[in-house]
């Protein structure tokens, strides 16, 4: 019972989408544009386009969901489809007056949605508007003039021949004026046929309709009732009442600039009893009832569950592929000109729609329990918890199959779209979900919520001035085309003039900082996950820079740069004695490879894809992450490094080598996790995120960590770790004898600083305490001093030694005494050390 | 083409603003509020009364545009200034020309049919068969062949002996005159032997390829008929043991020599990486196209079943072939003997090809373009010129590229913007945009051995073309076709071993070797 209501849920009439196809334009020869660059195919110049349609959702709108480009310029447009199209009712059965006026209402409606944001419709037709079960309309297919901009950028008509007004095929083929008005005598059009019930001029042949098109241009009387007394339906005409006819008359005024506009046409008498009444329905436009899911997640499932949209076109005969070589050319000239290739019949246009079958998701998705698409986020209660499906068991499974998985993903958008709606009050339970992983669809939404966006981002980015010439304007222009272009949405000139803006944005907010090549990159995953919200994705940006990238962007930033360089060399050393060692040997240091992957957070060296997943992990973190990052990536190429030298390093890391960047999530986290806060922590760290006492380790000059090879670590986390897990520490105190004598920390091992010997890397020169240096683990050996010794050379000597996670305490044994109660560890004065190692 | 935007200049007496404006004004007009704000100094307060005000501005000055776009048009039309006819027939001839509904209703033609017949066939059991049935058929040709050229080498040899004897005799009672008519009547029974045998030839073909398409279409229908796939019979299987035995008699000497080659996985594009197979080979390039005809070989080499099984893909083969500027030249004659050792079963014979091609390119040259440079009189191709031909009876390649060089490219100075290195993007270009996806490619730009050939020469001239290629190769990523999978680069048969060693050391050096996998 509950399971079926859950595929009720699924089976409503609108959660239907159809797809159709065409090709678009292909460039003629070999032009280049005007920067040099070759141009942009046009079928990704239409997907970036077409992708501001997927926001509308307008309820006399069938929504757009995506666009998917094939081979050859092959553009296939997935939306709505629901509901049956006008034309298939007329001639079946009347329509009364009032349901006219209703479908003309809605048709305005829709109308009015899409000329305020400067669509045209341009193939508005009674197939082309589809009448619900409720008996609402929506329309189809809005959106190829636009996409196609203005029918450039493909090579047949955007029209339906009846419908069109008589001004579009007067301007002839080459130029096409993007003017409303087309769209409302095609829709006077639409209604002359509703109200006559009869299909206009069915039988005519191609020409024969454009010259009854043009002859509406001499009619003297009324255009309706000349098309009524064609079609033998006068007495019809005669019984329409006043207002109708007076509606449909001023739709299909031959000068377009006497049709009225929407505006004008909704104010018409004929609409008073249509208008809402009450409140709740004028509610119903400001506060969008919250969906359960969108159709947009439902698509995403569908295609999760194995639905394939070109497939589905290839199996119902819309895709027809003839072999390659039939078509081949026979004669190529050295200008371009190809010869003796006839044009593929398969590339005409077919306006089409296929439906695509959802038994399979219904299926998949059956035995789902209705509970599911409500879940309980705040319960306290057991009994209610109890009660609950058990959650869907994903974990343990890689993350790549994890988002492959419908039914997952069913459960995660179901949660964290609902949690998205809380936002920003419901902040930390995003965070906690999002450890577990972020969902896909949602990612951009997400990452805005992990970054603390504010809520009147819009407003802050539209009150910046984009447009205005700076001197950054040439450099960002040559570095748009050449940043992730084998990305659509980014290699498309939607994504390039998005681009431009953004990044005009951040150096005009960002007057302290200046624009640094690699700024695109690090935009370049805010503006994929967030193309229809520029602002969203400046906003991101805006609050990612200081929270992970302080100060990186300053004019002269080599103090900040050299401090997060030595941060790294001693990270690779804590962790990674051998290799820290080896790097150091041939001379290969991070100066030379590291910096445009901190400067850019990786988003210059890796693909998309990759980018996402880390930081997924990288946004729940601070900015001491990429180190750990880095160290990852050193990790994976271990083996080699080390049996190459200098110029094999080099080269090696020209163009970085596939890393797989699961295992380097996992590896950057867990070094992440077991490495102690201080270990990282850096003196150009952005206060707000790291506030520092006189426990933690500040005032390190940078030429001081230069000489460090082992990093410091701060009082306070040693003191953290002395008390809860004194077992994963190795407290080395390399004070004089008296100095220990007077004052130590219990359990720590004394090796004075006079008694090794430094001639020779060998351990065993630290004396009888090298057996626990040797044997001592993942421990991590702190070297205790004070002002007197030189802590320098003994973690040096440690580090040669290979002995991993050696680090230096932060001021000095009298740290120690600096601490609150709560934080106190055991210090004893013995007078014999002996008879101490003894307890 | 969307129609050009107009200036204006917006002007607001109260605050004293001037700003020009393009209409249609297509970026949102609250943020050009706020520029306009950001420049005039005006407290942010004004913003909704400035937004306003310049939205009812747009909106004004963008239907004005429009009007003053289409009430000429519209009433011009009214009055009859207009050609409307010209209108509906050129709107006509573009719905008929790119909209399905109003298109030319076609069928699938014969050749689709055929085509896709036979992919069908070759992806069944029913494969083994086919390729038996081809090998037969080809096997007759072949051994035709050899009996015209027997008896054509008789006659000559025989002619021959009678010139000698008569020239010998020339001091005895040959006078000259009589030399020559018996050169002229050598002349004449020569051609007309070869002309018959060749006719008798030709007819054996078409007789087979009608015999061959028949019997697919057949077993086709047999196919669908019992689902179950029926063992197809081929139609007389009778023969193909007397031919075997037959063969030993003419075996074709096969010179062993050591394979150079060597091959590389390189990777393409900074962020996202793109696989593709490079090999560098010296061979001779016929081998890739004549079908190997040992005489033991009763069965059809597992090359020839790989090309039938990617005949009608979407993973053609392709070869470069050079040629010179006129189609079909003696250049390419090996090339075209060797097509004609078999029946094509599938396309128009080599010669019925190249007389298309020349056809299409008269045609095109008669007409004078205005976009070319070229010499409107000569019908001759020019270098970076390139014809292709489609074959099924070759051994590993189904696309012939037959590009135009000319002997600049001996010298060592040629450059990136060499015709023929211009030629060569095309190719990759029409190979991108019709799926086929492996290529092979003279590295030297040259398929002989030539003394110009020093190490020095070889160097710069691989180095051009490497570089080239991958440059063409990335632009290829941004083409939306298909990608090519493998590319062979092949130096001449005979190359020296140092030749051959310093190419497959610059290679690496010039494209970046993907990581080879380690398994831990």
């Amino acid at each position: 019972m509950i399971v079926e209501m859950s595929l009720q849920l699924l089976k409503h009439p609108q959660m239907q989408f159809g797809a159709t196809t065409f090709f678009a334009k292909q460039h003629k020869g070999d032009t280049c544009g005007s920067n040099g660059l070759p141009l942009t195919p046009n079928s990704i110049i239409i997907v970036g386009r077409a992708q501001i349609l997927k926001t509308f959702n307008c309820k006399y709108l069938c929504q757009y969901l995506d666009v998917i480009r094939g081979k050859h310029e092959r553009t296939i447009v997935v939306s709505q489809y629901c509901g049956e199209p006008l034309v298939s009712c007329i001639e079946k059965r009347p329509f009364d007056w009032q349901e006219v006026r209703q479908i003309a209402f809605q048709c305005i409606g829709g109308l009015q949605v899409l000329h305020k944001k400067k669509i045209i419709h341009r193939t508005l037709s009674n197939e082309n508007i589809l009448l619900q079960a409720n008996n609402e309309i929506k329309l189809f297919n809005y959106g190829l003039y636009h996409m196609s901009d203005a029918g450039s950028l493909v090579s047949f008509p955007i029209l339906h021949v009846l419908y069109t007004a008589p001004e579009v095929f007067l301007n002839g083929l080459s130029n096409s004026i993007a003017d409303p008005k087309c769209d409302i005598w095609s829709l006077g059009i639409c209604l002359a046929e509703l109200i006559l019930n009869k299909l206009l001029w069915s039988s005519l042949k191609l020409g024969q309709r454009i010259r009854k098109v043009l002859s509406m241009l001499q009619a003297s009387t009324s255009i309706l009732e000349k098309i009524a007394r064609e079609h033998n339906c006068l007495e019809r005409y005669l019984s329409i009442p006043d207002d109708l006819k007076d509606l449909i008359e001023a739709c299909l005024n031959v000068h377009p600039n006497k049709r009225p506009t929407c505006e004008e046409l909704l104010i018409k008498p004929c609409f008073d009893s249509l208008k809402p009444k009450d409140m709740a329905e004028k509610n119903e436009d400001i506060y969008r009832p919250f969906q359960i899911f969108t159709l947009h997640e439902f698509y995403h499932w569908w295609q999760l569950a194995g639905g394939d949209v070109p497939q589905e076109l290839k199996k119902q005969g819309l895709i027809r592929s003839t072999p390659p070589i039939l078509s081949i050319p026979s004669l190529v000239l050295i200008e371009g000109t190809i010869l003796g290739q006839d044009r593929n019949p398969a590339t005409l246009y077919d306006p089409r729609i296929v439906k695509m079958p959802l038994d399979t998701l219904y299926q998949r998705f059956a035995h789902i329990p209705f509970q599911v698409f409500y879940p309980l986020i705040h319960s306290q209660s057991d009994i209610i918890e109890k009660s609950n499906p058990p959650p869907y068991d994903a974990t343990g499974l890689p993350l790549i199959i994890k988002e492959r998985d419908p039914e997952y993903q069913l459960h995660r958008v179901i949660l964290l779209r609902r949690l998205l709606h809380g936002y920003p009050f419901t902040s930390d339970l995003i965070v906690d979900e999002a450890k577990k992983d972020i969902p896909p669809l949602l990612r951009g939404e997400i990452w805005a919520a992990l970054l603390s966006v504010r809520s009147n981002y819009a407003t802050e980015y539209m009150r910046i001035d984009k447009y205005t010439h700076t001197s950054t304007d040439r450099q960002i222009e040559v570095d748009i085309p050449r940043c992730h272009q084998y990305n659509e949405l980014l290699s498309s000139s939607e994504g390039h003039k998005k681009l431009k803006r953004i990044l005009k944005a951040w150096v005009y907010k960002n007057s302290q900082y200046v624009y640094w090549q690699g700024l695109d990159s690090l935009t370049a995953p805010f503006l994929f996950l967030n193309f229809n919200d520029e602002a969203k994705a400046f906003a991101c940006l805006s609050n990612f820079v200081p929270k992970f990238l302080y100060n990186f962007f300053l004019k002269d930033n080599s103090a900040v740069i050299e401090e997060y360089l030595c941060k790294f060399s001693q990270l690779i050393a804590f962790h990674d004695p051998q290799l820290a060692n080896h790097l150091r040997d041939i001379n290969f240091y991070p100066q030379l490879f590291a910096i445009p992957w901190f400067l850019t957070l990786f988003s210059h060296v890796f693909p998309l894809y990759k980018i996402l997943h880390l930081w997924d992990k990288l946004l729940l973190c601070d900015s001491s992450f990429p180190i750990h990052i880095g160290l990852s990536i050193l990790t994976q190429l271990r083996d080699r490094l080390l049996t190459s030298g200098f110029n094999e390093c080099i080269l090696l890391f020209s163009d970085l080598p596939e890393v797989d960047i699961e295992k380097c999530v996992a590896l950057s986290s867990c070094t992440y996790e077991n490495t102690p806060k201080s270990i990282t922590s850096r003196e150009h760290e952005n206060e707000v995120y790291h506030k520092k006492s006189n426990l933690d380790i500040t005032g390190v000059s940078l030429n001081e960590l230069k000489n460090e090879l082992c990093p410091r670590i701060s009082v306070r986390d040693v003191a953290n770790i002395l008390l809860k897990n004194p077992h994963k520490m190795l407290l080395i105190d390399i004070r004089n004898t008296r100095a220990y004598k007077r004052c130590s920390v219990v359990n720590s091992t004394h090796i004075p600083f006079s008694s090794v010997s430094f001639t020779e890397n060998i351990i065993e020169n630290v004396g009888r305490d090298s057996d626990l240096l040797k044997s001592k683990g993942e421990k991590i050996v702190v070297v205790v001093g004070d002002e007197e010794t030189d802590l320098e050379t003994f973690p040096k000597f440690l580090l040669q030694c290979n002995i991993s996670k050696v680090c230096v305490l932060h001021g000095g044994f009298n740290k120690f005494l600096e601490l609150p109660a709560s934080l106190s560890i055991p210090c004893a004065s013995v007078g014999d050390p002996s008879e101490r190692q003894r307890n | 083409m969307p129609v050009e935007k107009k200036d204006f200049i917006y002007i607001h007496d109260k605050h004293g603003i001037e700003y020009p404006i393009l209409i249609p004004y297509d970026d949102p007009i609250d943020e050009l509020a706020h520029i306009i704000l950001i420049k005039n100094n005006l407290p942010i307060y004004k913003e909704k009364e400035l937004k306003l005000h310049l939205e009812e501005f747009i909106q004004a000055r963008t239907t004005e545009y429009y009007e003053e776009l289409s009430s000429a048009l519209v009433s011009n039309a009214k009055e009859n200034k207009l050609n409307l006819e010209e209108i509906i027939e050129d709107w006509e001839k573009l719905m008929g020309e790119e909209v399905v509904e109003f298109g030319e209703k076609r069928c699938a033609s014969d050749e689709e049919l055929f085509a896709t017949a036979y992919h069908k066939l070759v992806h069944s059991p029913a494969l083994e068969t086919i390729l038996q049935f081809e090998h037969m058929l080809s096997k007759t040709i072949r051994l035709k062949t050899d009996e015209k050229n027997n008896i054509m080498k008789s006659l000559s040899e025989r002619q021959n002996e009678e010139m000698n004897n008569a020239v010998d005799r020339l001091e005895q009672d040959m006078t000259e005159l009589k030399i020559n008519e018996l050169v002229a009547k050598h002349y004449e029974t020569h051609s007309l032997l070869q002309g018959k045998l060749n006719s008798e030839i030709d007819t054996m073909k078409e007789a087979q390829r009608r015999q061959y398409r028949e019997w697919i279409m057949q077993m086709l229908e047999e196919n669908q008929a019992n689902s179950s796939l029926p063992t197809p019979s081929s139609p007389n299987p009778a023969p193909l043991k007397e031919f075997v035995s037959q063969d030993s008699t003419s075996s074709r000497g096969h010179i062993d020599t050591p394979l150079l080659e060597e091959s590389f996985t390189i990777h393409l594009g900074s962020q996202l990486k793109q696989m593709h197979n490079i090999r560098i080979l010296s061979a001779n390039v016929m081998e890739l196209c004549s079908v190997e005809d040992n005489q033991e070989m009763s069965e059809p080499t597992p090359q020839l079943l790989q090309t039938a099984l990617g005949l009608y893909s979407n993973d053609l083969t392709g070869l470069v072939l050079m040629t010179d500027n006129k189609i079909g030249s003696r250049l390419t004659q090996e090339f075209q003997e060797i097509c004609q050792r078999t029946t094509e079963f599938h396309f128009p014979h080599i010669e019925e090809q190249l007389d298309k091609i020349s056809d299409i390119a008269h045609q095109y040259f008669r007409n004078p373009h205005s976009d070319t440079t070229r010499n409107s009189n000569s019908e001759l191709l020019q270098p970076g010129d390139f014809y292709i031909t489609k074959h099924s009876n070759l051994e590993q390649v189904h696309v012939i590229f037959h590009m135009v060089t000319d002997d600049s490219l001996r010298g060592s100075n040629i450059n990136s913007r060499h015709p023929v290195v211009l030629g060569l993007r095309h190719i990759l270009k029409i190979a991108c945009s019709n799926e086929v996806t492996s290529l092979t490619i003279p590295l030297l730009l040259q398929y002989d051995m030539t003394e110009e050939m020093t190490m020095s020469w070889c160097e710069k001239r691989a180095e051009l073309v490497f570089k080239c290629v991958k440059g063409f190769m990335i632009e290829m990523a941004s083409w939306g076709g298909s990608e090519l999978k493998n590319l062979q680069f092949m130096l001449p048969q005979g190359i020296s071993n140092t030749v051959f060693t310093s190419m497959t050391e610059m290679l690496p050096r010039i494209f970046k070797m993907s990581n080879p996998k380690v398994l831990k």
